[in-house]
């Protein structure tokens, strides 16, 4: 899961940076709105978290240009300000979340799930598909009833492909969702996460779609 | 008026009181005035008239032949008003119009005045040739009738003098109304609610005073506003560090081997001096605020200040693999202030210069003696700061967005300027001489000691 945090404070931004990683999500973490903007446009990203207080332009006048422009990724505001305006004007800005400084980095990770959960239309905190389930809270795997060990890159690549079970991701939009900016991909390294996966739960539970992606088999 | 009441006070001076005290005496002073000028022209009336009367009444007896006239004593009247005698050419007394009052004839013709029988008296006396007609009039009359018209003069005034009290007392009350409005209007304002007293309807005597409180309560409303927003702005502040230490607090307690744990306590340690600093220069600039009165001012060598800051930064520049010189002038650099806010402004420029220069970079500190002024620079050859923004640097949280920059706490400049603006200095950021770099220009008026001139 790959998400862009917009923090000038290099003391946050590191620590979230650090925390999110060990939540297992990927993080590139920009410290102006104008160098989100450039990132918005390369990047896939699960989500925005924002911090509002930023120099130049403030992060509620950019959040504000993002939606009018139409950019739906779900933003999650991180903000100073704690006045009840200030986090209605946040949220009415086109917000999904608003955490206030100081903050756990538990509660922001789970809000971080609970605002994609949502964004995906999901209600239910786990992720299903036929035997397969996954805790995003707790990044655990079982299948037909059993936990399977899952390294931190085989856990990402499963939860991307059970957002939105039916889709194909092709290999980079895997690479992509996986590896942050910074970070070496090696050449084969989503088919290895694969042939590891399909070593675990099975080689029938991910289809290879020639030259297209890979993508869920339906349940039996 | 007074709600609190002081025991054994002496009364105090109430306008209405003096004002009635003044008013009335100053209209009795004048009814006496006026009674005396009332008497003084009245007795000069009845001079005129009643000397009139005295010599109508010799001159009708003169025309009238007395050989009708009893020769001893005539009616006698129950006042001595007028007193008629008549003597003839050998001095035999032919007529007199009182027995018992024989006055003296007088040898010469015309007006006279005499004391007589303890009465001072006006005389008449004509010779028409035949006899010697005299008539006489005592003088104390005449006062008696001045006298009298005097008072009838100055008594309806008096009369009158308790009602014109009231009436002052009264009016004067009503004049004085606006002022305990006005205490009212006062009392009702509070550090909260601090607008300016209505200054419709007021008399003119009342305007500069209304003035001056509104001046004062705008002064105080603009500081408590500094202050509001100052504690809003510090609150506000403290979030940031405090948010990172919560963060790296996590990471601590999340970390599970010994290496992540060294990196997560060294950072954790950041946070926590970070935060400390920031506490640190918001009393600085709470104690450097224009509302709190002076310090003790001395005679400060700003030589001695940048010598004793720039060997205690020597090792952290050290550390960091920066140079920091000191180009002191030759002759002392007095300047006349506060000794440790003086400190604390160069340890802040000295401080900034080192954060913002990367590592081979050098920052120098100079003191001159420029004309009336001390002046004292810093000058790094760090990133700089462009133009468009060195206004705002002074803005107090404002940090020049520097992706590479450490932590400061926006409050540095905010320090230094308030401390030169105290001492009547000011501040001025320029480029550095060579390159890239920062070069921030401290002038404070200089102090020459009286001895040295």
């Amino acid at each position: 899961m790959r998400l862009l945090l917009v923090e000038d404070d290099n003391m946050i931004g590191e620590a979230v940076r650090a925390g999110l990683r060990q939540e297992g999500f990927t993080v590139d973490w920009v410290r102006e709105a104008e160098q989100g903007d450039v990132a918005l446009r390369t990047e896939p990203y699960a989500l925005l978290l924002l911090d509002l207080g930023l120099p130049r332009k403030s992060g509620l006048a950019w959040l504000r240009e993002l939606r009018r422009r139409g950019e739906a990724t779900p933003v999650l505001v991180i903000t100073a300000r704690d006045a009840v305006a200030d986090r209605i004007a946040g949220l009415d800005g086109g917000a999904d979340d608003y955490l206030v400084k100081p903050f756990d980095l538990d509660e922001l990770a789970a809000r971080v799930r609970a605002v994609l959960r949502r964004h995906g239309g999901r209600a239910a905190p786990l992720l299903q598909h036929g035997e397969l389930t996954l805790d995003p809270a707790t990044r655990r795997a079982t299948w037909k009833g059993q936990p399977v060990a899952l390294s931190a890159r085989e856990y990402a690549l499963l939860a991307a492909l059970l957002e939105r079970p039916g889709a194909i991701l092709s290999r980079a939009q895997l690479e992509q969702r996986l590896y942050g900016w910074g970070e070496e991909v090696e050449s084969n390294a989503v088919e290895v996460h694969i042939h590891h996966l399909r070593r675990k739960l099975g080689a029938d539970t991910i289809r290879n779609v020639r030259g297209l992606g890979y993508t869920l088999a339906k349940p039996e | 008026m007074s709600e609190t009441q002081t025991p054994e006070r002496a009364p105090r001076p109430s306008i209405r009181g003096r004002l009635l005290a003044w008013l009335l005496g100053a209209l009795v002073v004048a009814d006496v005035v006026m009674g005396g000028a009332a008497y003084l022209r009245a007795h000069q009336d009845l001079d005129d008239l009643l000397d009139y009367q005295l010599k109508q009444l010799a001159f009708s007896l003169s025309r009238q032949s007395l050989g009708s006239v009893p020769v001893l004593p005539g009616t006698p009247s129950p006042e001595p008003d007028f007193i008629t005698q008549v003597w003839d050419r050998d001095g035999v007394l032919m007529f007199y119009s009182r027995p018992n009052m024989a006055i003296p004839m007088r040898p010469r013709p015309g007006f006279s005045n005499m004391d007589w029988n303890g009465q001072s008296w006006r005389v008449f006396t004509q010779l028409d040739g035949v006899r010697i007609i005299q008539v006489a009039h005592p003088l104390s009359l005449r006062r008696e009738m001045a006298a009298d018209f005097a008072r009838r003069a100055v008594t309806p005034l008096l009369a009158l003098l308790p009602l014109l009290a009231i009436g002052i007392w009264i009016v004067v009350g009503r004049a004085l109304k606006p002022l305990s409005s006005i205490s009212a209007a006062l009392r009702a304002r509070t550090p909260a609610s601090l607008q300016p007293l209505p200054h419709e309807d007021l008399p003119d005597e009342l305007v500069p005073l209304v003035g001056a409180l509104n001046d004062l309560l705008q002064r105080l409303q603009q500081a408590m506003e500094l202050q509001r927003q100052f504690v809003g702005d510090a609150a506000h502040e403290l979030r940031s560090p405090l948010t990172a230490v919560q963060l790296q607090l996590s990471l601590l307690k999340r970390a599970s081997d010994a290496q992540e744990r060294a990196s997560a306590i060294e950072r954790l340690e950041r946070g926590v001096q970070r935060s400390n600093r920031l506490v640190q220069q918001l009393l600085t600039l709470a104690r450097q605020d224009p509302q709190v009165p002076d310090a003790a001012t001395e005679s400060v060598d700003m030589n001695q200040i940048a010598r004793e800051l720039v060997s205690d930064f020597e090792p952290q520049a050290a550390l960091n693999q920066q140079t920091l010189r000191l180009d002191p002038a030759t002759e002392p650099v007095l300047v006349r202030g506060e000794h440790d806010a003086l400190r604390v402004m160069l340890s802040n420029l000295i401080d900034n210069a080192l954060r913002y220069t990367p590592a081979h970079g050098s920052v120098i500190v100079r003191t001159r003696r420029d004309g009336p002024q001390a002046l004292i620079e810093v000058e790094d050859s760090g990133p700089g700061i462009p133009p468009e923004q060195r206004l705002r640097v002074f803005d107090r949280f404002y940090r020049v967005p520097r992706a590479a920059a450490e932590e400061g706490s926006g409050l540095g400049l905010a320090i230094v300027k308030r401390v030169a603006q105290r001492h009547a200095g000011e501040v001025s950021l320029d480029d550095a001489g060579a390159g890239t770099g920062l070069k921030v220009s401290v002038r404070l008026p200089a102090f020459a000691p009286p001895a040295s001139r």
